[in-house]
């Protein structure tokens, strides 16, 4: 299926090991193409992707892609067919990404589950599934490290810390992002009166006043002045909304302990055998609920026991997570002790498929392993078993 | 042996720069119209060639020029990695204007790339698309955007000309455009971020990674570079 310039032998083998791997664990393979419509690309991962990508364009002057990864063409294949839920797709295959420390044209091979209901179960099994990927490469699972985080726990400390809504959704935004999320915790504690400085003060009285119909037809008005499209973009009603927020989260204040709170639980780096105490210690003397997430988080990790994981292997590491906004709970990634070179990676990401145009939204998680990498440390002996 | 340098064919980048050449010794005759040959006085071997600014960033991306004078925005856009592929021989001091993020002056909600990034995170939700910016620089907005201020969520809307007439054509909802005085920017009801300046551009001598050409010609470009003060 590959040419053998750009498959080593070893990947040749691991490839066929995952094959029979997938089929045993009921996934059915899902054939994508390579030259795909880059815009589902860009519109759901972001434009970040765009230097990533090798972009060209079609004759009708549409961009297309070489097959950057499958989950979005397996997904979109998903939704073009209607196929019954839950359903389990694997894959196996070239994805091409410009990288500057290797070719840009590498397999990876991975299963997408789709639609089952029971997320722990479902993540319990994409968590269990990749590791047994990596086991069958033949990569010893005692020199791993295993890291999990959880969207989920973070949403849920800053509803119980009942922070403004517009810092959540900021804050939440930039979790995954280490640099940007201290930055974020910074303005938070510091609060952020020259925030407002360069504002009206007419308009920042009339939004700490929350006169949401006499700000809208304000930037109405402005609106109508610069003659921007009425039925497109920002309306006058959201400008005025945002802004009474802005002005209510400028003006709000994360008291100490809540922050001390906030970074104790952002702090939290242990087993996942350990990750409930852990969680309990930080929650319990501040007195926060974490209500369902932590339900969501225990049972996760006792599907992830009756999935044969052991969470002795598994760190729970709370700052843990993508800042990609399709992602909504479990993340997790291994690799070799001590590497930085990723060999499996997943997550569960519920928002893709209606983004993606599903008329309803299905629940999805899915893994996939790096075998060039896989490979490359099989042949110099570093993971082997 | 001879070397090439590139300067702007048109307008006051090209008289700028024909009078930055002359106070460094080289006198240019720009030939009859529509010529891009010159006659060069001053400087044995050197041949200026009349091209379009971004033409010129290109050539000197791909090594197809020695010398080029341009805008550091068109280099910073036209090259991945401008630190190591090109040599800033000197900043010329004419052509100034800022590479900026501009939104329409009615959302009085925003004045920072914090507030812009709320925005755009919440876009996708209420509208049904990302958040569009229209720009010529889809290099420099993504790295401002992505890499210093961690916003992930919009699509850029590429745009050859009259980018500022976006917004109220309904092709986009804000843009990153360059601006010297900002008097466009508001004629069409758009405002400056308060740290949306992405870049402070300026005209620039740059020189062409020289691996691959011969010791003469290498000797020859160090010589001309010596004349703007290095």
């Amino acid at each position: 299926m590959f040419s053998a310039t750009t498959v080593t032998s070893t990947e040749q083998r691991i490839g066929q090991a995952l094959d029979e791997l997938f089929e045993k664990r009921g996934a059915e393979a899902a054939d994508t193409r390579i030259v795909l419509s880059a815009e589902p690309y860009l519109d759901t991962a972001g434009e970040a992707l765009r230097r990533r990508i090798f972009l060209t364009r079609g004759e009708g002057g549409e961009n297309l892609c070489l097959r950057p990864d499958f989950t979005i063409p397996v997904c979109m294949r998903h939704v073009a067919q209607g196929a019954d839920l839950p359903k389990r797709y694997s894959y196996r295959g070239l994805v091409f990404r410009q990288r500057a420390d290797g070719p840009g044209e590498f397999v990876q091979a991975g299963i997408e589950d789709l639609g089952e209901d029971n997320r722990a179960t479902a993540d319990a099994r994409a968590l269990a599934d990749s590791l047994a990927g990596l086991e069958a490469c033949g990569v010893d699972l005692d020199r791993l490290d295993v890291i999990l985080g959880d969207q989920g726990l973070f949403e849920a400390v800053l509803r119980a810390l009942g922070l403004p809504e517009g810092w959540q959704r900021r804050l939440i935004r930039t979790f995954g992002d280490e640099r940007a999320l201290e930055k974020a915790l910074d303005a938070l504690s510091k609060g952020a009166e020259d925030i407002l400085s360069d504002l009206d003060p007419q308009l920042i009285e009339l939004a700490r006043d929350r006169e949401e119909g006499a700000l809208t037809r304000l930037i109405r008005m402005r609106m109508e002045d610069a003659g921007l499209p009425p039925h497109s973009g920002r309306s006058p009603g959201e400008v005025a909304s945002r802004l009474i927020e802005k002005v209510a989260v400028a003006e709000a204040r994360l008291g100490a302990d809540a922050l001390s709170t906030l970074e104790a639980f952002l702090a939290i780096d242990c087993s996942l055998a350990e990750a409930g105490e852990r969680l309990g210690e930080v929650a319990g003397p501040a007195g926060l609920d974490l209500g369902r997430a932590m339900t969501v988080f225990e049972t996760r990790n006792l599907a992830l026991q009756a999935a044969s994981v052991d969470l002795n292997r598994v760190r729970y590491r709370a700052a843990f997570g993508r800042p990609i906004d399709y992602y909504t709970g479990l993340v997790f990634e291994a690799r070799l002790k001590g590497a930085s070179d990723t060999l499996a990676g997943g997550g569960r990401y519920d928002r893709l498929l209606t983004m993606l145009g599903a008329d309803r939204p299905i629940p999805a998680v899915g893994f996939s392993l790096w075998l060039d990498r896989i490979g490359h440390c099989l042949d110099k002996g570093e993971g082997a078993q | 042996m001879s070397l090439t340098l590139a300067i702007p064919s048109k307008g006051r980048l090209m008289e700028k720069a024909l009078a930055t050449l002359d106070s460094a010794g080289i006198v240019v005759k720009a030939g009859e119209t529509r010529s891009y040959r010159t006659s060069v006085e001053g400087f044995e071997g050197l041949e200026v060639l009349l091209l379009s600014a971004s033409e010129i960033a290109r050539e000197l991306r791909d090594g197809a020029i020695d010398f080029g004078v341009t805008g550091e925005d068109l280099i910073r856009e036209t090259i991945a990695d401008p630190e190591h592929t090109v040599e800033f021989v000197s900043r010329l001091g004419f052509g100034q204007a800022n590479v900026v993020v501009a939104v329409p002056d009615s959302w009085v909600d925003v004045s920072n790339m914090e507030d812009l990034g709320d925005v755009a995170g919440a876009f996708r939700a209420r509208h049904g698309r990302r958040l569009r910016i229209a720009t010529k620089y889809w290099r420099l907005t993504q790295s401002f955007f992505t890499r210093q201020h961690g916003i992930q969520s919009y699509r850029i809307v590429e745009s050859l000309g009259a980018t500022e007439g976006a917004p109220a054509a309904g092709s986009a909802d804000i843009i990153v455009d360059i601006t010297s005085t900002g008097s466009t920017l508001a004629a069409n009801h758009l405002k400056v971020l308060g740290d949306g300046v992405i870049l402070k551009s300026e005209a620039c001598l740059i020189r062409a990674n020289a691996v691959g050409r011969d010791p003469g010609a290498r000797s020859m470009g160090d010589e001309l570079a010596k004349r703007f003060g290095v």
